[in-house]
C-alpha cells in the first residue's frame, strides 16, 4: 500500500467570521494550504455537516471547488456529524493508499454564527436522533448535561474536579493563535458560570464559532523542497449505539473504543492526542474510551495535571480543544489533523508535545453513533 | 433535516412516540429504545415490538437553560434519562420544578404537548415524565392521557 504523507495544512482562526461566506472561509484555509503543496492536487474533499442544515448547500465540494478554481479535480463531499472531518481525512487516506489519487486537498469548514444562537442549538440537535428525541425541547447539550449527572454520582467525582477539564483547555488555547478563546479561566469559576445543561455551565461548553482548516495529503515524502510534516498512517472508524438506550453502559462510547483499540494495535500508544469535548464531560469520556485513562479516573487525572505539559502524559489537547480552540462542527476534525501534523513535525505554534512520535486525532458523533481516529508518526 | 415535523413523519413514529414502543430481541432477550432493525447486543433480526413500562425510575437528569428555538416559553427544559424496566429513555420532565428532582425518584409517562409553532401549524404532544403521584391521589399515571 502508498504511504500517505501530510504535505502541508492551513488554519484560519475560528471566531465569528460575519463578514466571510462559507466558501470563503474553505478557500483561505485552502489556499494557505496550498502554498506548501509540491504541486497540484488531483482531489478534492469537502468535510461540513451543519451547513447541510443551516445554509443546505448541496454538493458542497463542487461548489468550493469551483469558488477556488479547481475546475477537473475529482470531488468529494463529506458528512459524519461532528466526526465529519476524520470522515474526510479517511476518504483522502484511502484515496492515495489505493493508488486512485496522488494529491489530495481535504477541507472542513462550517458556519456556526449565521443565525441566533437558539435556532443553532435546534440544527445542532440534528446531531442527535432525529427519529423520536427529535420530538423533545432538548437542545444540542441535555445528553450532555445527562451524562455529566451520571458520572458525577456513579464515579463519587465532584463538580469542582470536572471543572479542571475546561481550565486545561483554555490555558492550552491561550497559546494557540487560531483558538477562539485564548484567555485562561480559574477552575473554580466553572460551576458558578452560567447555567447550560446544570450540571454544566457555559464554561463546560463549546462556543459557537466559524472555521476553516485544510490538510494536503500527498503520496510522496517530499513536499515541494522541504520534508513533508507527518505520516498519516491510517484513519480507523468504527459505528457504535446511537442512543442511550441502545447501551448497558451511557458512560461509555463503544464506537471510539472500537476504533481506538485497532489504532493503538497497529502503533502502540500515542504521544499526543486531539479528542473532541465539545463538553466538559465528552472530554472525560473520550480519554476513558481511548483508554488512556481507567473508566471513572480520567477526571481526577486532568486534575491532577497527568494530560497537560510536565505530566506523564499522553498530552491531550495542547491546542485547546472544542472547548477553547473551538468547534465548528464538520471542519473540527481538519483543524484536530493539522494541529496534529504540526505536533510531530515540531512547528505547532502554541503548547507543544517535545519528541512527539506517535499522534492521534480522535472524534465521534453524538453519543456515540460513529467514531474516527486518525493515526500520524513523526517522519 | 429540518425539525419541523411533518404530518406523515409524526404518524409513523406513533408507537415509539407514544405508546413507548421499545423492541426486545428473541434471540438474547434484550430489549432496546428508539427501535431499530437489529439488536444493538447482539445484532439478531428477529425482535419483536414490546411495550415499556410507563413507570420507572430517574437515573440522571439535566436543566436545560439553552432551549432550542421555538421552546423558550418552555424553559428552562428538564431531560430526564429514565429506566423503565431495565431500558433506558430519554424523554423530558414536566410537573415538576427542578429543585423537587432527586435521581433514583420513582416517575411516571404523561402525555403533554411539546410544540406550537412550525410551518405546519400543528400542535405536537409527547409522552413526558412526572414525579410518580401517590396511589389514590391521581389515576392518571397508569394510564396517558391529553389534557
Amino acid at each position: 500500500m502508498v504511504k500517505v504523507y501530510v504535505e502541508s495544512v492551513g488554519m484560519v482562526k475560528i471566531g465569528r467570521h460575519y463578514e466571510k461566506s462559507l466558501r470563503d472561509l474553505a478557500a483561505e484555509a485552502a489556499s494557505e494550504a496550498l502554498k506548501g503543496a509540491g504541486g497540484n492536487v488531483d482531489y478534492l474533499v469537502v468535510s461540513s455537516a451543519l451547513q447541510y442544515v443551516e445554509s443546505g448547500q448541496l454538493d458542497l465540494a463542487g461548489y468550493v471547488a469551483g469558488h477556488l478554481g479547481l475546475h477537473g479535480v475529482g470531488v468529494l463531499s463529506v458528512e459524519s456529524g461532528e466526526a465529519s472531518g476524520l470522515a474526510g481525512l479517511k476518504a483522502a487516506h484511502s484515496l492515495i493508499a489505493s493508488g486512485e489519487a496522488s494529491r489530495v486537498l481535504v477541507v472542513g469548514v462550517d458556519k456556526l454564527t449565521d443565525f441566533v444562537s437558539s435556532r443553532v442549538y435546534r440544527d445542532m440537535q440534528s446531531i442527535y436522533d432525529t427519529e423520536v428525541e427529535a420530538i423533545y425541547n432538548i437542545g444540542h447539550a441535555a445528553h450532555a448535561g445527562l451524562q455529566a449527572r451520571l458520572y458525577m454520582e456513579e464515579y463519587g467525582v465532584s463538580r469542582d474536579t470536572l471543572s479542571y477539564w475546561p481550565a486545561m483547555m483554555h490555558r492550552h488555547a491561550k497559546e494557540n493563535p487560531y483558538a477562539m478563546l485564548r484567555f485562561a479561566i480559574d477552575p473554580k469559576s466553572v460551576a458558578t458560570a452560567m447555567p447550560v445543561a446544570d450540571p454544566l455551565t457555559l464554561l463546560d461548553s463549546f462556543p459557537l464559532g466559524d472555521g476553516a482548516a485544510a490538510v494536503i495529503l500527498s503520496a510522496g515524502d517530499e513536499a515541494g523542497n522541504s520534508p513533508p510534516l507527518a505520516e498519516l498512517v491510517g484513519v480507523e472508524s468504527a459505528a457504535g449505539p446511537y442512543s442511550l438506550g441502545h447501551s448497558p453502559d451511557p458512560l461509555r462510547v463503544p464506537a471510539l473504543e472500537t476504533a481506538g483499540r485497532r489504532a493503538m494495535d497497529r502503533v502502540g500508544s500515542p504521544d499526543v492526542v486531539e479528542v473532541i469535548d465539545t463538553f466538559t464531560i465528552k472530554g472525560i469520556l473520550s480519554i476513558e474510551a481511548l483508554g488512556l485513562a481507567p473508566r471513572g479516573k480520567a477526571a481526577e487525572l486532568v486534575a491532577e495535571g497527568r494530560f497537560t505539559v510536565g505530566g506523564e502524559g499522553p498530552l491531550v489537547n495542547p491546542s485547546g480543544g472544542c472547548k477553547a480552540r473551538g468547534h465548528p462542527l464538520g471542519a473540527t476534525g481538519v483543524y484536530q489533523a493539522a494541529e496534529v501534523a504540526l505536533q510531530l513535525a515540531g512547528k505547532f505554534e502554541g503548547v507543544r508535545a517535545e519528541s512527539a512520535k506517535i499522534g492521534f486525532a480522535a472524534g465521534y458523533n453524538g453519543v456515540g453513533s460513529s467514531a474516527f481516529v486518525a493515526i500520524f508518526r513523526r517522519v | 433535516m429540518s425539525m419541523d415535523l411533518s404530518i406523515p413523519r409524526h404518524w409513523r413514529r406513533k408507537g415509539p412516540l407514544y405508546r413507548l414502543e421499545a423492541a426486545k430481541c428473541k434471540e438474547c432477550g434484550k430489549t432496546h429504545y428508539p427501535p431499530t432493525a437489529s439488536c444493538p447486543y447482539c445484532g439478531s433480526k428477529l425482535l419483536e415490538r414490546v411495550q415499556l413500562p410507563r413507570v420507572g425510575v430517574l437515573e440522571s437528569y439535566t436543566i436545560v437553560y439553552s432551549p432550542p428555538e421555538g421552546a423558550r416559553q418552555e424553559s428552562p427544559v428538564i431531560v430526564g434519562l429514565i429506566n423503565l424496566g431495565g431500558v433506558r429513555v430519554v424523554a423530558e420532565m414536566t410537573d415538576v420544578d427542578p429543585g423537587e428532582l432527586s435521581t433514583g425518584m420513582k416517575v411516571e409517562a404523561v402525555l403533554r404537548r411539546v410544540r406550537e409553532d412550525g410551518e405546519a401549524g400543528v400542535i405536537y404532544y409527547a409522552v413526558k415524565f412526572r414525579p410518580l403521584l401517590e396511589a389514590g391521589r391521581s389515576g392518571e399515571g397508569q394510564t396517558a392521557e391529553p389534557r
